[in-house]
């Protein structure tokens, strides 16, 4: 067996792609990842504010948008204008405060603040429409409650009658709503799971590449397989956990479970994939092929975690698609240890959600043994060798 | 060799090749498919939501019934403590909790105020979202409901007390998504991106095959190669464009706002750029099983830069820098703008003009790769 895992590491050392993709790769894919969502909340977005009331009133709330993290306002002269940098993506949301403003307010009659946001970039327009609801909603009280005063309300009561029922919210898990807890990891995790296919893939590839099918089979096809997962089983679980360093030892974000049960999950993520790839390199013995197709399945992986749109509420096919996906399953695990802190019980009913998987080991076995009969035969048709 | 050979020996290289087949034709379908399959509910309703009801009074009742009422919320259970509720969302029981406390109608009516609590999982942000919307709808409306039953209980006219409570009117209104929904949101930029990066690998992998062997590509000069090749593939991309952005839109409901016109004018650029990228692109490769790989690899990052996702305002300016080289980034930008947000050729002219920059660019360096790649003699063996 040590010979045989000297054999991979040999060819690993030998194959500057593959010395690249367990190495480097990964690294610089992760900085980047990180780099780019490394604002961590959105904030000062900006957001055009049309003025046509130009009163004491509208300045005051037009300064409670401007006081709010998210939003960064802009005045626009017109609407003419402000619609356009809306529309050339500029602006994100657009406020207007219309002419007479404070003086309907004052007379009683009930005017209207109109605000459009860009909901075509989804994430950015919801937060930003709930942000300056918000700032609106907290400016305008405070014009009430100078009209409660007025009327002799003390002021104790006065803010009481204006808000008799007051909340408190709690974004339970991620308690800033930041970004960084939410989407890098899931995303790190298609990340790894794509260099994980890859590098497996090519690790199988490259005997077809370089001819050595025979040597493969002579030296005993389960053996090697064996000796290919015990390299890159442990090499790819090490990214895994450089990616858990990173994001809850050098970044901090909160972990409530220990980190044995993410590599435990991760080694069970791996060996589905490592099945899935199996299946595909033994079906289609083409080293393009092989690629081509592992991308197709493996590439749209992060839409079907379920973290950025809930997995109930995608339709029965998605949810089953979802449940080919080793990444899915272990992105369950992921969420269970990071925030609920929960125990190695949970996690072994977890791991036997992966028992379809134990399927594809009878199709792998007629799939090698299918290819291995056809190289039999090839070489004892040309009984000189392949070449 | 005429052009008209070489277009013909191209075509029949891409057709026949399986492993660009299945990235190019087979790709481009399946995904078409497959991206937008998990958004196709578009929204996020009945979030399941467990209720500690510590008062048990008439307006607690109320408040749980309208919770229960609002679409993006269903009332799955009510249980006595936090702790038990924690654990309901921990086992995925439920993904929000509502904290009615003691004394809340009588801290009310006495007009003392009381504060409700609302707790949502936001390891999930779009159901965190729906289940704060839907609770901070529902406690607005119990607070308004306590106010106008004062109001009137002073003796004020209905129709004044009204609305003395909405002084003003907020109207937030989406704009170019009307309907808040996912795919409209995710698809534009995605399938962009699904054409740019299938166009790559077809590009890549049929370069890579054959700068070491001999074949009718070595019966051209460079430049007809590259322009031939464009040619086929610019043939087979208009029409798999024309099903992404005609067909697929529509079908998933995409807001169009430009004009076929406007559209394909935009587009040409991108093909053509995003093709000669590819065969640039190519001359890096001899191993047909590579230029996959790296795209594979980098099409996620893509995605992230082109600004629908994350906010170009909040990414590091090096990153963005770094994207401009990317035909498909002022594509998804340009497209966003023109045909869903409904911007003026004008404006997004500058785009139009970068994708011509990048073709022109891409150009040069392919002249050069290819010029390189078959200027050194085949593999004697093959």
């Amino acid at each position: 067996m040590t010979s045989l895992i000297r054999r991979e590491l040999k060819a690993l050392w030998n194959d500057p792609w593959q010395f690249a993709l367990v190495t480097y790769i990964p690294i610089l894919g992760i900085i980047s990842l990180w780099w780019l969502f490394s604002a961590g909340m959105p904030r000062q977005l900006p957001v055009a504010i049309v003025d046509h009331d130009q009163s004491q009133l509208s300045r005051m709330l037009a300064r409670r948008i401007q006081a709010s993290p998210a939003a960064k306002p802009i005045g626009y002269q017109d609407i003419a204008s402000a619609k356009r940098a809306m529309t050339q993506g500029e602006v994100y949301a657009l406020v207007v405060l219309p002419y007479r403003l404070k003086r309907d307010l004052l007379t009683g009659h009930s005017p209207t603040i109109e605000i459009r946001y860009n909901s075509q970039f989804l994430l950015v327009g919801k937060l930003l429409s709930s942000q300056i609801q918000l700032s609106l909603a907290d400016g305008l009280l405070h014009v009430a409650s100078k009209k409660q005063l007025a009327l002799g309300v003390p002021k104790a009561q006065a803010e009481i009658n204006l808000r008799p029922v007051t909340s408190q919210t709690t974004a339970l898990y991620n308690s800033n709503s930041n970004y960084i807890g939410f989407l890098v990891p899931p995303v790190l995790l298609a990340l790894g799971q794509l260099l994980a296919m890859l590098v497996f893939a090519n690790s199988l590839n490259r005997e077809l590449r370089l001819n050595t099918m025979s040597e493969w089979f002579s030296l005993g096809t389960r053996r090697v397989l064996f000796a290919k997962m015990l390299v890159y089983t442990p090499l790819i679980v090490l990214q895994g956990r450089f990616i858990l360093a990173v994001l809850y030892q050098f970044l901090n974000l909160p972990l409530a479970g220990g980190f044995g049960l993410l590599l435990v999950a991760q080694v069970a993520m791996l060996l589905a994939v490592w099945l899935i790839v199996l299946v595909i390199f033994f079906l289609l013995q083409d080293c393009a092929r092989v690629i081509s197709f592992c991308t197709a399945l493996f590439a749209p992986a992060f839409p079907f975690m379920g973290i950025t749109f809930p997995t109930l509420d995608m339709p029965m096919l998605a949810q089953l698609w979802r449940k080919l996906m080793p990444s899915s399953h272990y992105i369950d695990t992921h969420v269970g240890v990071v925030s609920y802190g929960q125990g190695w019980d949970t996690l072994a009913d977890q791991l036997i959600n992966y028992w379809g998987f134990l399927f594809l080991v009878p199709v792998i076995v007629f799939l090698a043994k299918r290819v291995k009969r056809a190289h039999l035969a090839e070489q004892s048709h040309s009984p000189e060798g392949a070449k | 060799m005429t052009f008209w050979q070489f277009l013909l020996a191209d075509l029949r290289a891409i057709v026949t090749d399986k492993a660009i087949a299945i990235t190019l034709f087979g790709g481009v379908l399946f995904y078409s498919v497959l991206y937008p399959l998990p958004y196709l509910n578009q929204v996020p309703t009945e979030q399941m939501l467990v209720v500690i009801d510590h008062d048990g009074s008439s307006l607690s009742r109320r408040l749980i019934r309208h919770a229960d009422a609002s679409p993006k919320i269903t009332v799955t259970g009510r249980v006595s403590t936090i702790e038990t509720a924690q654990s309901w969302i921990e086992s995925g029981r439920a993904n929000g909790l509502l904290v009615i406390p003691h004394g809340f109608r009588k801290d009310l009516m006495l007009g003392r105020g009381s504060t409700l609590s609302y707790g949502g999982d936001a390891n999930y942000f779009l159901i965190y979202s729906a289940v704060v919307e839907g609770l901070v709808s529902v406690g607005l409306d119990a607070g308004k409901y306590v106010q106008l039953v004062g109001l009137l209980a002073h003796g004020e006219n209905a129709k004044a007390a009204e609305r003395s409570l909405n002084a003003v009117k907020l109207n937030s209104v989406p704009a170019f998504n009307p309907s808040l929904g996912y795919t409209p949101y995710v698809v534009p930029g995605v399938l962009l991106l699904v054409l740019h990066q299938t166009l790559l690998i077809g590009t890549g992998i049929l370069g890579a095959g054959q700068w070491q062997n001999q074949g009718y590509w070595r019966r051209v000069s460079p430049l007809m190669l590259i322009s031939g090749r464009i040619c086929v593939f610019f043939l087979i991309y208009t029409l798999f464009t024309s099903l992404y952005v005609g067909h697929c839109y529509y079908w998933y409901g995409v807001s169009v706002q430009a004009t076929l016109w406007q559209v394909a004018l935009f587009l040409l650029p991108f093909l053509l750029s995003t093709a000669v990228t590819g065969i640039a692109f190519s001359c890096l490769f001899t191993r047909r099983d590579l230029p996959t790989q790296v795209l594979l690899l980098i099409s996620m990052p893509i995605l992230f830069v082109s600004g629908f996702v994350w906010p170009l305002e909040l990414i590091p300016d090096p990153l963005i820098w770094i994207s401009t080289i990317i035909p498909a980034v002022p594509a998804i930008i340009g497209m966003l703008q023109l045909n869903q947000m409904g911007a003026s050729w004008a404006s997004i002219m500058p785009l139009w003009l970068h994708l011509w920059g990048l073709f022109a660019l891409f150009f040069m360096l392919a002249l050069y790769g290819v010029n390189k790649r078959l200027k050194r003699e085949p593999n004697s063996e093959l």
